[in-house]
């Protein structure tokens, strides 16, 4: 028999395992395999491999359940006092936007009056207008770092623990 | 006749299915505490032993147990019901290695995971005896724990996902983030190594 023809077959085997085959392939490979002990031996050798993999067990160590289940709870009870408290951030924030933004023209035309009675120049009381538009985001940004900060160094505590 | 109860019945499972998995994306999107415990002991084997291959160490496979639960709780809003929730549990935990890998070593997230890139996925001491082994002698002392110690971390994640959880390709594709294609080249090739290795060849 032609090496080609067995190569096929033993590409068959592996690929009836990993994403199976047709029925035209079946019937190919059924007949071949009636035919050649070398193949046949291939795939006993493929079936062996994965019903080792299959039997094999890995022991689960002590009250892995039960200590993460633990873990959960904390961690839950922890989320249910920040969540809160974020959401009120947030809607702090897209209040202080919308307000922002209706009140934006006022804003505008009551710097552009303080700065020509102090005499400072445009660009001064412009630059105040972009502090005063972008505060919310600057305050939301603030809280977030220090959020952050705070996990990370919790994080790397509980690395060292 | 009997095509039609046929169809019937996979429809009434397939309903069931849907409807389990809404369930269970209520409860995690209310972070239902005894959902949780009931899932963790359902599915502790099976996480445990998954991030046990992808990361050849006990200890590791612990914390990143531990760690995939926690983000879960965290995340589980972001559960799509069109999938298994095994597929995204596998999917956080593995993750929540590579982004460990990436902190601890600055390499591509392809280097990490690409076997024919290197050993990849590998967070074992060469020169120590390997962890996977300590965990698994006690259990069988045969050829299979040797050879599954040899072959890359990505490798045994096929193997381990197709023949063990019996996933699809179009599954275990979503879980590594890579084409079908690449899933069924590392299935071949692990396999053919395995085999190898199990036949007392080299990987």
């Amino acid at each position: 028999m032609r090496e080609d023809v067995h190569a096929r077959a033993e590409e068959l085997i592996a690929k009836e395992r990993v994403e199976g085959i047709s029925t035209a392939e079946q019937e190919w490979l059924g007949q071949h395999l009636r035919e050649c002990a070398r193949c046949v031996g291939a795939a006993n050798a493929t079936e062996q491999a994965l019903r080792s993999l299959r039997t094999l067990s890995v022991p689960l160590p002590r009250e892995l359940a039960s200590r993460t289940q633990f873990r959960l709870r904390l961690r839950a009870q922890e989320l249910q006092v920040r969540e809160p408290r974020w959401r009120l951030v947030w809607m702090m924030c897209g209040a202080s936007w919308v307000a922002g933004a209706a009140t934006a023209p006022y804003v505008w035309r009551g710097l552009e009056w303080i700065g020509h009675r102090l005499g400072v120049p445009d660009l001064v009381w412009q630059m105040g207008f972009g502090v005063w538009w972008a505060l919310p985001a600057i305050v939301a940004g603030a809280i977030l770092l220090v959020e952050n900060a705070g996990q990370s160094v919790r994080r790397n505590l509980d690395d060292a623990a | 006749m009997l095509l039609a109860t046929a169809e019937r019945s996979t429809y009434l499972f397939s309903t069931l299915m849907a409807d389990d998995k809404k369930t269970l994306a209520q409860g995690l999107r209310q972070r239902d505490p005894e959902l949780l415990d009931r899932l963790i002991e359902q599915y502790q084997y099976r996480l445990f032993r998954y991030l046990l291959y992808i990361t050849g160490n006990q200890e590791r496979a612990e914390d990143f147990f531990q760690e995939t639960w926690i983000r879960v709780l965290e995340r589980g809003h972001q559960y799509d019901v069109r999938f298994k929730f095994e597929a995204w549990l596998f999917t956080i935990a593995r993750n929540l290695v590579i982004d460990w890998q990436r902190q601890k070593k600055a390499q591509s997230l392809d280097a990490l995971t690409d076997p024919e890139e290197g050993r990849g996925f590998e967070i074992v001491d060469e020169k120590a005896e390997s962890p996977l082994h300590l965990v698994l002698q006690g259990e069988q002392k045969d050829k299979v724990q040797a050879s599954l110690e040899q072959l890359p971390a990505a490798y045994r994640e096929v193997l381990l996902l197709r023949f063990q959880e019996e996933m699809q390709l179009d599954e275990i594709a979503r879980i590594q983030a890579t084409p079908i294609s690449t899933v069924k080249s590392r299935l071949y090739r692990g396999l053919g190594a395995l085999k190898g290795l199990l036949a007392g060849g080299a990987a």
